[in-house]
């Protein structure tokens, strides 16, 4: 075991923590701003691969030129799916609890006509192409240059959410939706479109995660369920609502799971990604960057 | 896709009400014989089952229809109609599938579910009810220790195949001088009894053992274990994986840049899938098995043409002919003997079979006519390269450069 072997894999965990990130956040985004927990997250991811897949291989076109297919057509399905499933969900509101209930409910019913949907489309097969599959050699070891370039997507994709957070009026907006939904309300925020375009976000973010996933793994209509897992995992890491939060979370757990499943055995992947779970729970139950955990009072929402 | 289900969803009729009015007369008259099964339509199990039984069963369920049925000794002709269902990949599911198509339906016969952990827990199952079952896609040292008396298995087992596996890395190391050997292995039962099988051969052959290391079914990522794979120089990978695992390893020790001279994975390797997966860079890659259209087994060639006309798909290179064989066992037995199970039992025990897969002869219900083979890709044919007395080309050690 030499260091460089360590950095070495360490690096590869960032290289997947970037992705995890990316997953985390869309699912973080819908849930930061309407208080629903949608477990069908990894299914827009599933679909998001898809996309790629079928253009890539009948099409001929390059996988990352198709995010700007599935991108928007998934964010799309995201929008109606609100439209249809959840905008009368969010104004029936009594409580919290009763919300959070029923919301989970609906994106469980998601997951499985999405699941069983896509398995009578594509059916169970493994389907995967061979892109950017050679080594890249650099700091003198080598990295999947698939890898390489997913990453750099989804950091790009990433900040620019970040930067559409910070810098503009619509970002602000959801901000102030997030940090308080009664004050938001009052100062004129839109609350049902920002609802609708959060949530298409978070969708179309989980289809770029899946596009970029395909690159590197064999699609099959039950991918997306372990990638939401993973998601939650990240969100409770870094902070519900935060997406700065998300962004660190992925990066360590990414780390801390290759790491760990270096020393161990990749059969203990799961304990691993629990077992930093728990620990923070233990240490930080708000997460390990949330600025909600100095004013618990405030993240209950109306 | 779409024209899979349609094609199902036809046969399905075809097999059950549909048969009586489109097949020959005379057939029309007869009761079909009920024949059930559970496949893995979704779950980790799917894709195996997908490639290397489903297929095989509905080409002989068309064939066998075709010529006006399974015929039944003393008995003419009689259609054959499945009673299948998805057993989602839960160990759960297919054992309370079979109880019922056994106990409740009381199905004519029975043909087994895709792999080695569901078929160790239907075999007993089958056995307490007393149907044959000759399973084409099992490799467990337990189930044979079991003998369960209506149980058959038609692979060369674990300890057979992994001595044969032994035996040609052995007689490697004599001649081209490889000696480290890294092992993975899925936790599975398949994974872990042909890891327990091989271990101590290795150690017999005296080959360094550089890594050793088990992961989960349905593993994302082997990238790190084949790095780590790689830096200690391994130069001959042994995986003992399942479909999906198979092509992850591929994929991702062809990203690390990790190409030994042997590299060697299980299931899945010798699926068509594989071959055109990776292309160039599925030349030289070895595996468990194997079968080719080029053996002088009876029927091969015609059987492996009747599979591309009915599935368009290439029927996979190793178990498949084996599931295939199973049936032609089951209806060489029936047109003997019958359908009492207990009749049919003491047929299989007796005869050596005939089959696409070569001859096929049960000792204590293990096919001891089969030897334990390595296939390897070369050109586009998964040829078997070892042992010699079976083999169709001459292994390429070491592999080529992944493409």
């Amino acid at each position: 075991m030499t260091l460089a072997l360590l950095l070495d894999v360490a690096a590869g965990g960032l290289l997947l923590g970037g992705l995890y990130a990316l997953i985390a956040v869309g699912l973080n985004l819908q849930y930061g701003l309407m208080r629903v927990l949608n477990v069908a997250h990894g299914e827009f991811l599933m679909l998001g691969g898809y996309v790629t897949y079928l253009l890539h291989v009948n099409a001929g076109m390059d996988p990352l030129v198709s995010l700007v297919v599935s991108a928007p057509v998934v964010f799309a399905g995201g929008v109606a799916v609100h439209a249809l499933l959840y905008r009368r969900l969010l104004k029936q509101e009594r409580t919290r609890e009763e919300l959070e209930a029923n919301s989970l409910l609906i994106s469980f019913g998601l997951l499985f006509i999405l699941q069983n949907g896509a398995l009578l489309l594509f059916s169970a097969d493994m389907r995967g192409y061979q892109y950017l599959d050679r080594p890249l050699r650099a700091l003198g070891t080598v990295f999947p240059t698939n890898r390489v370039v997913a990453f750099a997507v989804a950091a790009a994709v990433t900040a620019g959410l970040m930067l559409f957070l910070r810098a503009t009026l619509t970002g602000a907006a959801v901000r102030a939706l997030m940090q308080d939904p009664v004050g938001a309300r009052l100062i004129g925020v839109r609350v049902p479109r920002l609802h609708a375009l959060c949530f298409g976000l978070g969708a179309g973010l989980a289809a770029v995660s899946g596009s970029l996933l395909s690159m590197l793994f064999e699609l099959t209509p039950f991918v997306g369920l372990p990638y939401t897992i993973t998601a939650l995992v990240v969100i409770i890491l870094g902070g519900l609502g935060s997406v700065g939060g998300s962004l660190l979370g992925g990066l360590i757990l990414g780390v801390v799971e290759a790491l760990g499943v270096y020393f161990t055995a990749p059969d203990l992947r799961m304990v691993i990604s629990y077992g930093v779970l728990a620990l923070v729970l233990v240490l930080r139950p708000y997460g390990l960057f949330n600025s909600m955990a100095r004013r618990p009072g405030r993240a209950e929402g109306a | 896709m779409a024209t899979s289900i349609a094609r199902r969803t036809f046969l399905k009729l075809a097999g059950g009400t549909a048969a009586a009015t489109w097949l020959p007369r005379g057939a029309a008259a007869q009761s079909p014989i009920r024949i059930g099964f559970t496949l893995s339509a979704t779950g980790p199990y799917a894709v195996g089952a997908g490639i290397t039984q489903r297929p095989n069963y509905d080409l002989w369920l068309d064939q066998v229809n075709a010529k006006g049925g399974l015929a039944v000794a003393g008995g003419g002709r009689r259609p054959i109609q499945f009673v299948e269902h998805d057993d989602r990949s839960e160990i759960e599911t297919i054992v309370r599938l079979y109880e019922k198509m056994a106990n409740d339906d009381k199905v004519d016969l029975l043909l087994p579910p895709w792999g080695t952990a569901a078929n160790f827990a239907v075999a007993p199952v089958a056995s307490k009810a007393g149907y044959p079952l000759i399973a084409p896609t099992a490799g467990s040292l337990k189930l044979k220790e079991m003998a369960l008396p209506y149980y058959y298995l038609m692979l060369a087992q674990p300890d057979a195949m992994m001595l044969s596996l032994a035996n040609y890395l052995k007689d490697v190391k004599r001649q081209q001088k490889l000696n480290k050997v890294a092992v993975i292995y899925v936790n599975d039962l398949f994974g872990l009894e042909h890891h327990t099988a091989l271990m101590p051969l290795l150690k017999e052959g005296g080959f360094e053992v550089v890594e050793d290391k088990s992961y989960p079914l349905g593993v994302k990522d082997l990238t790190d274990v084949l790095k780590g794979i790689k830096a200690r120089g391994a130069e001959i990978l042994v995986g003992l994986t399942y479909p999906p695992d198979t092509i992850l390893a591929t994929t991702q020790a062809k990203a690390v840049d990790f190409n030994p001279p042997i590299f060697y994975t299980a299931v899945g390797t010798a699926f068509p899938f594989y071959r055109d997966r990776f292309k160039g860079s599925a030349e030289g890659v070895m595996g468990v098995g194997a079968w080719n259209p080029k053996v002088s087994y009876p029927g091969a060639k015609a059987y492996f043409d009747a599979h591309v006309a009915k599935t368009k798909k290439e029927p996979d290179r190793w178990a498949s002919a084996f599931a295939y064989a199973s049936l032609q066992i089951l209806e060489e037995s029936v047109a003997k003997v019958g359908l009492d199970r207990a009749k049919l039992k003491a047929h299989i025990d007796a005869t050596e079979f005939t089959t696409v897969a070569g001859p096929i002869k049960f000792t204590k219900g293990v096919n001891t006519a089969t030897p334990g083979m390595v296939g390897q890709w070369q050109k586009g044919e998964f040829e078997v390269v070892w042992p010699a007395e079976r083999a169709t080309a001459k292994a390429v050690v070491p592999k080529p450069n992944w493409e």
